[in-house]
């Protein structure tokens, strides 16, 4: 038997069965299984169930697009009601726990067991969890320090209050830098389990492109955390941990072009040292 | 995108006869715009459309991002992303070339890949600060989760692919179909959908074979 086609490497790299003679052939074949093997990576690391075609629709909270109207500056708006009927009102919501990805298993499970290839699994049915309510504010308060700039000067608020939710343990006032007026306050606040959270408050125009990305830097800069997304107003993030914010005290705000590019632009709108 | 993946008409189309009390931006008399106007209108950059999109496909968005991810910011953050990416990014939107729903979950898979590659950036940062503190001698920085920078590199990969490849391919990947169902579904002869498939798999093993072990030195 002559070596397998190329098509015919490219549907067993995909674990569709193929005809008796092929099969058989490609079981003794080191140079066609070592083919079906190349081509298979590209079909593992991508059919996974994360990925698929959406499966059950979920109505997105309403403040959602309050994030997306700031973010584009658009002033249309959806209708509420409209977005709500676009999900399914009472049938089961998938509710799967969150899968464990970081990080991700170094051979992600594929959707399709070899030649059986049913339909992928539904995702467990559970109890609705209810969205944390922090969310919401959070949006409406970015859409509106868009308006009205929130927090300038602010410091001492970011060291005051808010006992319920964790203790100030390091605060830092954000000047802002060359051509930008961004300014806000970042305070390091430690909540009762022990982790600790980097609370920025922002006061900015929107980015004319683009997004605003929070980091820890080292006093040299010579090392970044990213932290994640930050738009104007009160915004979390928890930092990573055993991270010593003594070594990385600068809290930096950058511009991020939407180019996929992880890496600190090297435009930074604010910055501040924080101290305890 | 893909013309393949999306019904044309069916569950997300316009709600004509729908009573509203609010506010109604369209003209007085003016029926909605069916689905393809839509995106006609989201493409060429009118704001209407962006908020026409969402009603309609954000719940779908959403679902795929709560799956992910469960419910909860990461989840709102992939959705918020995905349409804000949608609309900056609109230029690259290709009416001709497939709904916009079918675009929209497109960008959303690359939000949930960017969401991935995030926090395996944030696992090393945090990784690399223990060891730091810990002033233990290693072995230098941690490894790039290899499947979390490859599904960046393909999915990127796929965006340049043109159809009918891209939709083949997303229906051989993402809706688990095989060749022959393909074949039935998009009513391409059974050659031409394998032949795609065989070259779309090469072109996607060279640039992980090419790139992505740059990627990963």
């Amino acid at each position: 038997m002559p070596h397998c086609t190329p098509e015919d490497l490219g549907l067993a790299a995909l674990r569709e069965p193929l005809g008796p003679d092929a099969a058989e052939h490609l079981a003794g074949c080191a140079s066609c299984t070592d083919e079906v093997g190349r081509l298979r990576r590209a079909v593992d690391v991508l059919t996974v169930p994360e990925l698929a075609e959406p499966t059950a629709p979920v109505a997105p909270p309403p403040a959602l697009w309050a994030g997306i109207a700031a973010a584009t500056g658009v002033s249309s708006a959806p209708r509420p009601q409209v977005v709500a009927a676009s999900a399914p009102p009472a049938g089961p919501v998938p509710d799967a726990p969150p899968v464990p990805l970081a990080p991700l298993p170094a051979e992600p499970v594929p959707l399709r067991p070899a030649a059986a290839r049913p339909l992928p699994p539904e995702p467990p049915v559970a109890p609705v969890v209810p969205l944390r309510p922090r969310r919401s504010r959070l949006l409406l308060a970015a859409a509106a320090a868009l308006v009205v700039g929130l927090g300038v000067g602010a410091g001492a608020v970011a060291l005051s209050g808010r006992e319920d939710e964790g203790v100030a343990v390091a605060a830092a006032q954000l000047d802002p830098l060359a051509g930008s007026d961004a300014t806000g306050t970042a305070s390091v606040v430690e909540r009762e389990d022990g982790t600790r959270v980097l609370r920025v408050e922002l006061a900015a125009d929107a980015p004319a492109e683009g997004y605003y990305e929070a980091w820890l830097l080292t006093e040299s800069v010579s090392g970044l955390v990213p932290l994640g997304v930050v738009r104007a107003g009160t915004e979390e993030f928890e930092l990573p941990p055993g991270i010593d914010i003594g070594e990385y005290p600068v809290v930096d705000v950058s511009v991020e072009p939407l180019d996929g590019d992880p890496a600190h632009s090297g435009e930074s709108v604010a910055r501040g040292l924080l101290e305890s | 995108m893909t013309g393949l993946l999306e019904p044309r008409t069916g569950r997300w189309s316009p709600r004509v006869g729908d009573v509203t009390t609010q506010a109604e931006p369209v003209p007085p008399g003016a029926a909605e715009p069916d689905d393809d106007e839509v995106g006609r209108r989201f493409a060429a950059g009118d704001e209407q459309a962006l908020a026409w999109a969402y009603e309609r496909w954000a719940a779908r968005v959403h679902g795929m991002a709560v799956r992910a991810f469960g419910p909860g910011p990461d989840a709102e953050d992939v959705t918020q992303q995905t349409f804000v990416s949608a609309w900056t990014g609109r230029a690259g939107y290709r009416p001709d070339q497939g709904p916009l729903p079918a675009w929209l979950t497109g960008v959303c898979r690359h939000k949930i890949a960017d969401t991935w590659a995030k926090r395996d950036r944030q696992r090393r940062a945090a990784e690399a600060a223990i060891i730091e503190a810990q002033a233990r001698p290693t072995g230098g920085p941690q490894p790039v989760d290899a499947a979390v920078a490859d599904r960046v590199l393909l999915l990127g990969e796929l965006d340049r692919l043109g159809q009918p490849q891209r939709g083949i391919i997303e229906l051989a990947f993402f809706a688990d179909l095989t060749h022959a169902q393909i074949s039935e579904r998009t009513g391409l002869p059974l050659g031409t959908v394998k032949s795609h498939i065989r070259r779309t798999l090469e072109r996607l093993r060279d640039r992980l074979e090419v790139d992505g072990a740059a990627l990963h030195a």
